[in-house]
């Protein structure tokens, strides 16, 4: 296996334990059963994963964050418009259907689901394999699919052609909401990434 | 119709029936077209300026070197040897996040402004700005643009 793919190899295993994690701190936070899958990761030229949602006129609330630290990544969480108001009257642990527009209290939603899964991604970095991140506010907007997507791709790509993209969709079993995660690497994550590869949590992956 | 989505860094040049999409946000879409030829073009480019021009493998990411070559593939499909006859139009350059990215979207449009002036091409409409992303339509049969900010109704310019 040739170093690139031990690397790719290497996030999966973190995006999987990530996800793991943030699956079980989600369905405590709204009381109700989530699940949480690793949909696809792959290596994609900036232009090809962008085209995925360009001209879709799907309205989505999505919360960028920044993990910050020793290896940098970015981390783009985004829902549906009528499902973040599902996901804000179960976080309020109210009556789904009370929230019915994307006000102040949905964004703040929004925002606290973004950090709670970017908080366990970070968990899984620091209690697995030793390496000290942090992650930053999320910052939440409301926009086209597109738009959204192609933000993140301009906050995460700079000098990048190519990106390691993983979506992740989660499901809050009982409303049928989808939501997708997104995790791009950022250039200075490779060297910590290589010496989480030698470490024994990694090797029982292998 | 065809129907063809612009992903970012990405030019798709085409002649009609077909259709031109994408989604903008901090980025710039330039719409050349051709009325003569009816040949139609569409750069989705997301900085403006490319770090060393000669050493750029992805032209499209850049305005200088995306328009440039724009305009060459507009040229080469319409075969035709001069841009005189061109006409551009700009839509994009928004501020979506608050906190971030804050002056991409206005140094994009900059740049797509004075390179599409200093190539003599003009720039016949644009919608630029705010903190809403765009959708875009561009009818390669007709040069009409269909362009709506988010929470907008649509707009055919």
């Amino acid at each position: 296996m040739s170093s690139p793919e031990k690397l790719q190899k290497a996030i999966k295993v973190i995006a999987q334990l990530s996800i793991d994690t943030a699956s079980r701190t989600f369905s405590k936070l709204i009381k109700s059963g989530a699940t949480i899958d690793l949909e696809r990761a792959f290596m994609a030229d900036i232009s090809e994963v962008t085209r995925i949602f360009s001209g879709s006129e799907d309205e989505v609330v999505g919360a960028y964050v920044d993990l910050v630290g020793e290896a940098p990544f970015t981390f783009l969480f985004f829902v549906s418009a009528p499902d973040s108001l599902t996901l804000t009257d179960l976080m309020l642990r109210r009556e789904v259907g009370t929230t019915r527009e994307f006000d102040l209290y949905a964004k703040s939603a929004v925002q606290e689901i973004g950090n709670v899964l970017a908080s366990a991604i970070v968990n899984v970095f620091s209690r697995d394999f030793g390496i000290a991140m942090k992650p930053t506010p999320p910052a939440v907007t409301r926009d086209y699919v597109g738009t959204v997507f192609e933000e993140y791709i301009v906050k995460s790509a700079g000098e990048l052609n190519e990106l390691f993209v993983m979506e992740s969709r989660f499901c809050v079993v009982q409303f049928d909401i989808k939501c997708h995660m997104f995790i791009v690497p950022l250039p200075g994550s490779d060297e910590i990434l290589q010496s989480v590869l030698e470490s024994p949590n990694m090797k029982e992956y292998y | 119709m065809r129907i063809i989505a612009v992903g970012i860094a990405e030019i798709k040049v085409v002649q009609p029936p077909a259709l031109l999409r994408t989604n903008l946000g901090s980025c710039i879409a330039v719409c050349l077209y051709d009325p003569a030829t009816a040949t139609g073009g569409l750069l989705h480019f997301m900085m403006p300026q490319a770090p060393n021009a000669s050493a750029v493998c992805k032209v499209a990411k850049y305005g200088d070197t995306g328009i440039n070559e724009l305009v060459e593939e507009v040229k080469r499909v319409a075969h035709v040897k001069s841009c005189s006859g061109f006409v551009a139009k700009i839509f994009g350059g928004a501020r979506v996040l608050q906190n971030i990215n804050s002056e991409i979207g206005s140094n994009n449009e900059e740049a797509a402004r004075r390179i599409l002036k200093e190539l003599g091409i003009p720039i016949t409409t644009s919608q630029t700005g705010g903190d809403r992303g765009y959708k875009i339509e561009f009818d390669v049969g007709t040069g009409i643009i269909r362009c709506q900010r988010f929470g907008e109704e649509a707009k055919e310019y």
